[in-house]
């Protein structure tokens, strides 16, 4: 609360404005033009003083977030005799929990699967997506509005509404406990759908012209213009269509109910058989994880920017 | 119907100089937004609209989803009956509460650490940014199984962090007083770094031209932050609080059903983890159609009174 009061000299931006109107103003804008020129010099020196709650606040969310998480690591490393340990510290390193899980269930082909579900799912959903907000965003066309409200309306049917006719169809289809079962209803995401007619509704209009007056089909244009411009949106739409599939519980835990081929499924029956058996179950909820955290490491950029942007309007 | 009217309108081809290629071959051109849509539409109609036809239908129906069973049509009686299930009303009375506590943690909470936060700048802000989005992507039989450890009566942290403290706590997940804050701990836990992020790019979007204009004209550091931030905030403020309601019911599910299963005495329950426990558990199809779409209703009526609110009351700097 304290430091609300004091924001505003500290905020780069008002003392940028202050300094620049400085020469017409008098009296008070003189001292933070100067604690300005100041940082500039020793910004080592004064910066962490203003900034220190701050930093502060943000050390303990930071670890709030992640200390679950290294406990996780920290408990699936350890060798079982030591698994009720309450040092903090890491080790002694074993991969005692990691062998037993692997013995014990085909946690490989899980992962395998599971991977193979997601990249389909998000392969799929990004093919559709294109199409459709492609269709969206270079036509107008008669009922446009109302075929649009199909896929904002989406949103509001959730899908626990819808579960048990989905089931039924699934079932008829003979696809029950089948990864093709999990896949085939969500091949469509409404929400890829909205997000990247977004970016195309922001496309340069003029490369569209140039590309058809150079004669091509608009099914070309689409390929050989529109896509490789939008590379980077797509790339991280895609990954972030694969991390929810990969995180994706309900429809995976009510098709798969006598198959433990998906890592969401196969685990969940491995929690229940090992009860206390904590080393040996941080250990499958780490490599559960761990096609995810791979993806945040090598590409935590993309991976934050398509998720917060779905979550700005 | 369509071919005659959707040529003229044909978005692209006033723009060109010439005005050439849209006359080239207009059937071809008017059909061809239906085709590129054609995918998507199918698909939603498939798996999305037809199923919930199929939902209002077996609302009317008694059926135990046994194929070779008949459905019996019975009108009202379970809209009738759902509504005077006990276990409806705690489980509405739950969601409540969860969003509640929702709107707290991944609106407010964020809003707070948000603001506190944004004089925080360059690489440091990044790392911050990326150590608190962790776990917002760790999958629920992980997060589950994490957070069932970290309360474990024998060896978790907390309950040890808990008695050395003075007070000791048992089996948060098997106490009806506990389990649904235990519920909350874990979903909060995900969502709250998301929250932060989201609310910090709003804030990284504002222009700080406003509050430095603000501060030349005498205004407080609370003036600006009440009067000029957060109603430019408001947009993305109304966007997390409508998929807070609309969602909380969704990001608890999995949780619920990996750690509590709805109890103990349906305490922890919501009212998606009801309609699975109605249609899988009790093969009740009525039953789960009937409060289903009861809910669809309900959550469609509170996002239109939403965005008829948001178009009142967000405030664009545009």
């Amino acid at each position: 609360m304290a430091f609300i009061t004091i924001a505003p000299p500290a905020q780069p931006g008002s003392l940028d404005a202050s300094t620049d109107l400085q020469p017409s103003l008098s009296g008070p804008t003189t001292a933070p033009a100067a604690g300005r020129g100041r940082r500039r010099f020793a910004s080592l020196r004064t910066v962490p003083l203003k900034t220190l709650p701050s930093h502060v606040l943000l050390i303990a969310l930071a670890v709030v977030s992640i200390f679950p998480i290294y406990w996780m690591f920290v408990t699936a490393f350890r060798p079982s005799s030591d698994a009720l340990s309450t040092n903090p510290l890491p080790g002694p390193l074993s991969l005692e929990n990691f062998q037993y899980v692997l013995k014990t269930i085909p946690i490989a082909g899980m992962l395998a699967n599971t991977f193979g579900m997601a990249l389909t799912l998000a392969v799929s959903q990004l093919l559709v997506a294109i199409l459709a907000s492609y269709g969206f965003a270079r036509w107008d066309f008669v009922g446009k509005k109302a075929l649009y409200l199909l896929f904002v309306g989406s949103w509001l049917v959730p899908f626990q509404v819808t579960m048990i006719p989905n089931y039924l169809l699934v079932s008829q289809m003979g696809l029950l406990n089948t990864i093709t079962g999990v896949v085939i209803p969500q091949l469509c995401s409404a929400f890829a759908v909205m997000m990247l007619r977004q970016h195309l509704e922001a496309f340069p209009k003029d490369l569209l012209d140039a590309s058809q007056m150079d004669g091509r089909s608009s099914w070309r244009t689409l390929w050989e213009v529109v896509v490789p411009n939008l590379r980077p949106a797509l790339a991280a739409l895609g990954i972030m269509l694969f991390i929810s599939a990969w995180n994706e519980y309900l429809w995976p835990s009510l098709i798969m109910q006598k198959s433990d081929a998906l890592i969401q499924v196969g685990i969940r029956g491995f929690l229940g058989a090992e009860g206390n058996n904590w080393g040996a179950i941080m250990a499958a909820s780490s490599l559960a994880c761990l096609p995810i955290f791979l993806i945040y490491i090598f590409l935590q950029r993309y991976v934050v920017d398509a998720f917060v942007r779905s979550g700005l309007k | 119907m369509f071919i005659e009217t959707a040529g003229p309108a044909a978005g692209i081809a006033p723009a060109g100089p010439a005005g050439l290629p849209a006359n080239r071959c207009p059937k071809r051109r008017a059909l061809s937004p239906y085709l590129y849509i054609l995918p998507a539409v199918i698909l939603l109609l498939v798996w999305t609209y037809w199923p919930l036809g199929q939902t209002v239908n077996l609302s009317f129906n008694d059926w135990n989803l046994i194929p070779t069973k008949p459905k019996q049509y019975v009108d009202v009686q379970k809209y009738a009956k759902v509504l005077s299930l006990p276990e409806l009303h705690q489980a509405l009375i739950n969601t409540g509460l969860y969003i509640l506590a929702f709107l707290g943690i991944s609106v407010a909470l964020p809003l707070v650490f948000a603001l506190l936060s944004r004089k925080v700048q360059g690489k440091a802000r990044t790392a911050y940014q990326a150590l608190i989005f962790v776990p917002f992507l760790i999958t629920p039989v992980a997060s589950s199984a994490i957070w069932r450890w970290l309360f474990a009566p024998e060896g978790g942290t907390i309950p040890a962090i808990a008695s050395a403290l003075g007070a000791p706590m048992g089996n948060v997940f098997r106490d009806p007083d506990s389990s649904m804050i235990a519920v909350i701990v874990i979903v909060g836990w995900q969502m709250l770094g998301f929250g932060v992020l989201v609310v910090s790019a709003g804030l990284a979007g504002i222009s700080p031209d406003y509050a430095a204009a603000a501060s030349i004209d005498g205004a407080s550091g609370r003036q600006i932050t009440w009067r000029i931030i957060i109603p430019l905030l408001s947009p993305s403020l109304v966007f997390l609080s409508l998929m807070t309601i609309l969602l909380s019911a969704q990001w608890t599910y999995p949780i619920i059903d990996l750690v509590t299963q709805g109890g103990p005495g349906n305490s922890s329950t919501n009212i998606y983890y009801l309609l699975y426990q109605f249609g899988f558990r009790n093969f009740d199809a009525g039953l789960s159609s009937a409060a289903g779409t009861l809910f669809f209703l309900g959550f469609g009526l509170i996002a239109l009174v939403f965005v008829e609110l948001s178009e009142r009351l967000s405030f664009y700097d545009n």
